[in-house]
């Protein structure tokens, strides 16, 4: 009895034994995750889809605070106020995308352009940042910022998708009093304790959060330099309303 | 029957109370202290992971008599980590939202230590209902603090309930100010550090058996 215990035991453990083993645990459960990963993969799209909307509506602030919006309603208000466009690198705004353009997204009521979005994609400290950041129309002032996904560290740079932090990027300019790009930076600490004359282009920092915060300011500013054509279009026609086809067909 | 019923009563006692894995063995606390601020979170992942400990205990059970000993934490692991992937991948499916704001700490249930602590200390010696029992059991105890720790930082922390505000305004008229430490880590930190002095103060806590 005790000798056959001893044999099974030695079966167990030996080297064809453990690797016959192996491999069909290997294989059992890759076909599972798989095929759960392959079912679910059109509902993931649908999802991803609907939050990057979403987050281009919150950047826009075309959203009401504390209400739950049905998918329909969001896509809804996405199709009449967003449309998603193109620019070339002289900041030419195109239907199409070409080889070097950028994308960008007009905020139009009733075919009156509001503003633009420029998508943000920018590293972070363990992962991308990707997020929004919504212009007016005068081409200088954040009407606001959201960010869809990022692997920052929760309760620290995880902050960067809080409320509090998204709003204080409402109302600041990234031109300084000379017309000159300073894009919008991310404080140390809070912006009111900065020299009067920088204010108005930095927000409050996350405590906790330094490294986080630098990069955000490095990726908006490579990001709003890449974009500087388009902002210069929009500066140009200061304070007059555009129609959102003549814009396109300039 | 009756001696197999007392039986399952008595894995699950030990689980959810005498043996509660976060206030009696001290484990799984990172995740405790992350996914707390919101009861809503803290719910999704307590379901996760006691659905997560249930099947793993039942799965590397059931095999217990075939894995060889000496790839045995590999061979848990991969059991664990499908089922987390598994369930990750539905609740990225059903409960976008939230599966967000669980960020990393639904992946991370592969790494929690009471799933592979029950997967290495019951489920390798015991039947696979048993072990299904117990994971349900361990899994019940760690919702159990999850969500004591979630309904106190919510409510004191931003003033709601699953989402709802459940402070009266004129108390907030009267100066009443919600704690913003409640929200960050700290919070979690202080209400777990009690939840266990009143765990082991009680009937059957650990300074009533030293006596």
């Amino acid at each position: 009895m005790s000798d056959k215990k001893q044999s099974k035991r030695s079966f167990k453990n030996s080297r064809v034994y453990v690797v016959f083993f192996a491999l069909i645990v290997a294989l059992v459960f890759s076909v599972l995750i798989t095929s759960a990963a392959t079912m679910l993969k059109p509902l993931h799209q649908q999802n991803r889809i609907l939050d990057k909307k979403t987050n281009l509506l919150e950047a826009a602030n075309l959203l009401p605070d504390n209400e739950k919006l049905t998918p329909e309603k969001i896509q809804t208000i996405y199709d009449t106020h967003i449309r998603e466009v193109h620019a070339d690198p002289r900041g030419q705004i195109l239907r199409n995308a070409t080889g070097d353009s950028l994308q960008l997204y007009l905020i139009h009521t009733d075919q009156q352009v509001q503003g633009y979005i420029v998508p943000i994609s920018t590293r972070g400290l363990w992962g991308k940042i990707h997020g929004y950041l919504a212009f007016e129309a005068d081409g200088e002032t954040v009407a606001g910022f959201s960010v869809y996904s990022h692997s920052e560290t929760p309760g620290l740079g995880g902050e960067i998708e809080s409320q509090w932090f998204q709003d204080n990027f409402k109302g600041k300019k990234i031109l300084n009093a000379h017309n000159q790009l300073v894009s919008v930076n991310i404080a140390k600490g809070k912006s009111e304790n900065l020299p009067e004359n920088l204010q108005d282009h930095y927000v409050d920092g996350i405590s906790g959060a330094t490294l986080t915060g630098r990069y955000l300011s490095e990726g908006l500013e490579e990001t709003l330099t890449q974009y500087e054509p388009v902002s210069i279009i929009f500066r140009q026609k200061k304070g007059s309303q555009t129609h959102l086809e003549t814009l396109l067909d300039e | 029957m009756q001696n197999d019923l007392s039986h399952y009563k008595e894995i699950l006692v030990k689980g959810i109370w005498r043996e509660n894995p976060v206030a009696y063995q001290v484990l799984g606390i990172c995740s405790a202290l992350a996914v707390t601020v919101k009861m809503s979170t803290a719910l999704v992942m307590s379901i996760a992971l006691t659905l997560v400990a249930g099947f793993s205990g039942l799965i590397i059970s059931s095999l217990r008599h075939l894995i060889p000993s000496n790839i045995r934490i590999i061979v848990e692991l991969t059991v664990i980590a499908s089922l987390v992937i598994v369930t990750d991948q539905i609740l990225q499916a059903y409960l976008y939202d939230i599966s967000k704001q669980l960020s990393i700490f639904v992946g991370l249930i592969i790494t929690n230590c009471i799933i592979l602590g029950r997967a290495e200390a019951f489920a390798l010696a015991n039947n696979p209902a048993d072990s299904f029992v117990d994971g349900i059991a361990n899994g019940l105890g760690y919702s159990m603090i999850l969500m004591a720790v979630a309904f106190f930082r919510e409510l004191l922390g931003s003033g709601q309930f699953f989402g709802i505000s459940v402070i009266p305004q004129f108390v907030y008229d009267m100066g009443f100010q919600d704690m913003g430490i409640m929200v960050l880590a700290p919070g979690a930190f202080f209400i777990i550090g009690l939840l266990v002095w009143l765990k082991n103060s009680l009937p059957g806590g650990i300074s009533h058996e030293k006596k």
